[in-house]
C-alpha cells in the first residue's frame, strides 16, 4: 500500500511537469497588454472597435472585458480574478460601496489632465479615484404625444398632486389614447435595480442640492423622516396603482421599455440608456419629467455617472492605463466613440457633439439647465439594497402588503441597517 | 521489475491525469473552501483587508438569517415535490414508448429535448410562456379567462411561483430519466410477462408484480439523480423567478423561491459576503450528502437480485 502510494505520487509528479512543460513552450512575446474590464455591454462593441484602434495607434493590446448587470454583473467577475491574481488594469465600480471593496487597490488619479474638465469624478477624502464613464439621467420619460393628446402641460409633472392628476386623466383616457397603462414600471425581483435603486433613490436625493447627503446621513445612522417617507410612499403606491399589473409584477427589461416603445404606455421609469433599445421602434417624441415624490415641486431629474473606470495601483502599464483615459476624455476620437458610437452623454467639456437618443438629449437640457440632483443609492450596500429593499417593493407591488406596512417595514430595514 | 510492480505502476501513470485534475478541480478547492468558511475572506481589496480567522460566525449568523432557513425549506418543498414529479412523469412516458404505440421512436427523442437546452434559456423561455403567452391565450379563448388576469399570473405569487419552477424542472429532466427507465424496461426478461399473461395476469397486475420490481435497480439510481439535481437546482431558478416573488418569513420580507444553490451565490455576490457563502455552501453539502447517502441506502435494500 505504501509503495503503492509512493508509485501514485512519482506519477502524479511527472504529469505534473508534463503540464508545467507544455506551458513554458510559449515564450513570452514582448507585446504591452491592457485589460479593462466594464460593465456596460451595451457599449460592448463601439468600445472595443475604439480600444483596437487605440491600440494599434500606441502599440498596445488592449482587452476589454465587458460583464453587464447591476451588483452580480461585474462585482463577481472581478473577485474571481482578484483571487486568480489576474485583476485588470483598468475596471469598472459604481460607487462608494463598489469602491471601498477594492479601495487597497484603487490608484490617486487627481493629477491627470481630464480632473479638470469633469464635474462628476468619483471623489473620496478630496482625491480623486474615478473616472467618468458618461453622464447618465433618469426621471419619468414620458410619450409627449400622448401627453399632447390628453391635453397634459409636461410642466405641471414635478409633484405628487400633478402626477395624480395627470395619471387619473390618462387612466380615463385609456381608450381613446390606445394605451394598455398609465406608466411602465417593474417591481419584480429581477428588476429590483428600478425599484431598491433607482426609485429608492427619489426617497434619498429628491428636491435637494446636488451632493447633499443630509437624508442619506440621517437614514444610514437610523434616523427615518417620517414625513419625507410617507410621501415617498404615497409615491410608489401611485406608480404601482397605474402600472400594467403584469408588466409590474412579473415583466423584464423587455417587456418593461417594449411598453413604452411601442406607445402601449405613457411613461416609462427608466434612464436615458433605453435610448439604443428604443431606435428604430418609437417614433413619437419624448422625454424626461422629474419624480413626484414630494408635494412641493421638484424640479429637476436624477443625472450622474453611472460607473467610474479606476486604474489598478499594480497595473504593468500604469502610464499606458493613465494615458488610455486621458485621449478617451480628450482626444476627438475618444469624444466620437463616447458620443456618436456609445451613445453615451460625454461626461467631459471641451465635447460639442450631440448624442442622437431624444432622451440622452433631455438629459443634456435638465443638465445644462442646472436641474439636477444627486444619484445617492450607492451609499447603501449592495445587500441592503438588493436583499431588504428589493423584497419589499416586491411585495408592495405585488399587494401582499399596503402602503402603511410598507412605510412600517421600510422604517424597521432603515433603522436594523443602522451602522 | 517484475509484473505486479509494472502493473501497478502503468496504473496509477493511467490514472494520474485523472488524479490530478481532481485533486486540483476538486480536492484542493473543497478544503479550501471548508477553511475560507471559517475566515473573513471577501476576495477584494479593502482598506482594512487581510484574512482573519473568524471561527464560527458565518456559520452562526447564517443560521440567524431568516433568509437561509426560508430557502432551506423551500428547497426541501422543491425537491420533494421535483422529484415525485419528474420520476412518476419519466416512468409514465417511459411505459409509453416502450409500448407498440406508432411514433414511439419521435417521442423517445422528442421527450428527451429538453434536456439537451441549457437551463437558463429554458428558464427564460418558460418566463415568456407563463407572462406572455399563457395570458395571450387567456385572451384569445373565452374558456380560458382567467389565464388572462394579471392575479392569476402563475410567477406572481411565491406558492405558485414554485409551481412553475416544478413544471419547469420536470419538462426539462423528465426527459433524461424516461430513459434510465427504458433501459430498465427493456431489460425485464420477455418470459416473465409471457408466463404472467398465461396466468391471465393484467396488464396493471404486470406493472405492479413484475415490472416495478424488476426495475428496483433503476429506482436507487433515478431518485438519486432528481434529488441531487432538485436540490442543486440553480440555472432555472436564476432566469425563470430571480428568487421572486417576495414573502414574508419570521417577520422579514424575503425572496420566496429562492432555492439554497442562488441563496448561496446572493450571498456571496448580491450582499458581498464571500465567506459566509462558503459556510453555507458547507452546510449545504453536509446535507445533501446525508440525504442521498441515506435514500441510496433505503433504495438498495429494495432491489432485487435475479
Amino acid at each position: 500500500m505504501k509503495k503503492s502510494l509512493i508509485v501514485m505520487f512519482i506519477a502524479l509528479l511527472a504529469v505534473a511537469v508534463l503540464f508545467t512543460g507544455c506551458a513554458k513552450k510559449e515564450e513570452p512575446v514582448k507585446i504591452t497588454t491592457l485589460t479593462l474590464a466594464q460593465g456596460k455591454p451595451e457599449i460592448d462593441a463601439a468600445l472595443k472597435a475604439y480600444a483596437a484602434t487605440w491600440g494599434t495607434a500606441n502599440n498596445v493590446t488592449v482587452t476589454i472585458k465587458s460583464i453587464g448587470g447591476t451588483s452580480g454583473g461585474l462585482g463577481p467577475a472581478l473577485k474571481a480574478d482578484f483571487a486568480a491574481g489576474d485583476m485588470p488594469d483598468l475596471f469598472a465600480f459604481d460607487g462608494l460601496e463598489s469602491y471601498k471593496e477594492w479601495e487597497n487597490l484603487v490608484l490617486d488619479v487627481s493629477s491627470e489632465p481630464w480632473v479638470s474638465k469633469t464635474a462628476v469624478a468619483f471623489k473620496y477624502n478630496n482625491k480623486v479615484f474615478g473616472f467618468p464613464v458618461a453622464v447618465e439621467g433618469w426621471g419619468m420619460a414620458y410619450n409627449a404625444d400622448l401627453l399632447a393628446k390628453a391635453g397634459i402641460d409636461p410642466a405641471t409633472l414635478n409633484n405628487y398632486d400633478g402626477y395624480m392628476n395627470a395619471f387619473a386623466k390618462l387612466d380615463s383616457m385609456k381608450k381613446e389614447l390606445g394605451i394598455d397603462s398609465v406608466v411602465s414600471m417593474a417591481a419584480s425581483i429581477e428588476m429590483g435595480w428600478v425599484t431598491a435603486h433607482h426609485n429608492f433613490n427619489s426617497l434619498l436625493a429628491n428636491g435637494l442640492p446636488y451632493g447633499d447627503l443630509s437624508v442619506v446621513d440621517a437614514l444610514l445612522a437610523g434616523n427615518v423622516d417620517a414625513t419625507r417617507l410617507s410621501e415617498y410612499a404615497d409615491w410608489v403606491e401611485l406608480l404601482f396603482k397605474y402600472a400594467d399589473k403584469t408588466v409590474l409584477t412579473t415583466g423584464n427589461y423587455d417587456s418593461q421599455v417594449g411598453a413604452f416603445a411601442t406607445g402601449k404606455a405613457a411613461f416609462l421609469h427608466q434612464g436615458n440608456w433605453v435610448d439604443g433599445n428604443l431606435k428604430g421602434v418609437a417614433t413619437f417624441k419624448m422625454a424626461f419629467a422629474p419624480h413626484g415624490s414630494m408635494k412641493k415641486a421638484t424640479d429637476g431629474i436624477f443625472v450622474a455617472a453611472p460607473s467610474f473606470y479606476a486604474i489598478n495601483k499594480d497595473s504593468k502599464n500604469l502610464a499606458m492605463a493613465k494615458k488610455f483615459l486621458t485621449d478617451l476624455a480628450t482626444t476627438p476620437e475618444g469624444a466620437q466613440y463616447m458620443v456618436k458610437e456609445a451613445g453615451m452623454i460625454p461626461a467631459y467639456s471641451g465635447i460639442s457633439l450631440q448624442p442622437e437618443g431624444q432622451l440622452s438629449q433631455s438629459v443634456q437640457a435638465w443638465s445644462a439647465a442646472g436641474k439636477v440632483y444627486s444619484w445617492s443609492q450607492y451609499y447603501f450596500t449592495g445587500d441592503f439594497r438588493d436583499k431588504t429593499l428589493n423584497p419589499l417593493y416586491n411585495q408592495f407591488a405585488t399587494g401582499k402588503i399596503n402602503k402603511a406596512q410598507f412605510v412600517d417595514l421600510m422604517t424597521k430595514a432603515l433603522i436594523a441597517n443602522k451602522k | 521489475m517484475n509484473i505486479k510492480k509494472e502493473n501497478s505502476l502503468v496504473f496509477w501513470l493511467f490514472l494520474a491525469p485523472v488524479l490530478l485534475a481532481f485533486t486540483v478541480v476538486i480536492i484542493v478547492p473543497f478544503f479550501l473552501g471548508v477553511f475560507y468558511s471559517f475566515t473573513n475572506w471577501s476576495s477584494s481589496a479593502k482598506a482594512d483587508g487581510g484574512l482573519q480567522f473568524i471561527g464560527l460566525r458565518n456559520y452562526t449568523e447564517s443560521f440567524k438569517d431568516p433568509a437561509f432557513a426560508h430557502s432551506f425549506g423551500v428547497t426541501v418543498i422543491y425537491t420533494i415535490f421535483n422529484m415525485m414529479f419528474i420520476n412518476v412523469v419519466a416512468f409514465a412516458l417511459a411505459l409509453l414508448v416502450t409500448s407498440k404505440i406508432k411514433l414511439r421512436k419521435i417521442y423517445r427523442v422528442g421527450f428527451f429535448v429538453p434536456n439537451l437546452i441549457g437551463g437558463l434559456i429554458l428558464g427564460y423561455i418558460w418566463q415568456f410562456l407563463f407572462n406572455n403567452a399563457l395570458p395571450s391565450l387567456g385572451k384569445a379563448v373565452p374558456a380560458l379567462a382567467a389565464l388572462a388576469s394579471p392575479e392569476n399570473l402563475l410567477l406572481a405569487r411565491p406558492t405558485s411561483a414554485i409551481v412553475a419552477l416544478i413544471i419547469v424542472g420536470t419538462w426539462q429532466y423528465a426527459g433524461y430519466i424516461m430513459m434510465i427507465y427504458i433501459a430498465a424496461i427493456e431489460n425485464v426478461p420477455v418470459e416473465l410477462h409471457e408466463a404472467a399473461m398465461i396466468d391471465g395476469a393484467s396488464p396493471m397486475e404486470r406493472l405492479r408484480a413484475i415490472t416495478l420490481p424488476m426495475a428496483a435497480q433503476a429506482f436507487t439510481v433515478t431518485m438519486f439523480l432528481t434529488l441531487v439535481q432538485s436540490f442543486k437546482q440553480f440555472d432555472v431558478n436564476v432566469s425563470l423567478t430571480s428568487g421572486g416573488p417576495s414573502t414574508m418569513f419570521q417577520g422579514v420580507p424575503v425572496l420566496g423561491t429562492e432555492l439554497l444553490a442562488l441563496n448561496i451565490y446572493n450571498t456571496a455576490f448580491l450582499s458581498n459576503f464571500l465567506a459566509m457563502g462558503q459556510a453555507r455552501a458547507v452546510v449545504f453539502f453536509l446535507v445533501l450528502a446525508v440525504i442521498a447517502l441515506v435514500q441510496v441506502a433505503v433504495n438498495k435494500k429494495k432491489e432485487l437480485e435475479l
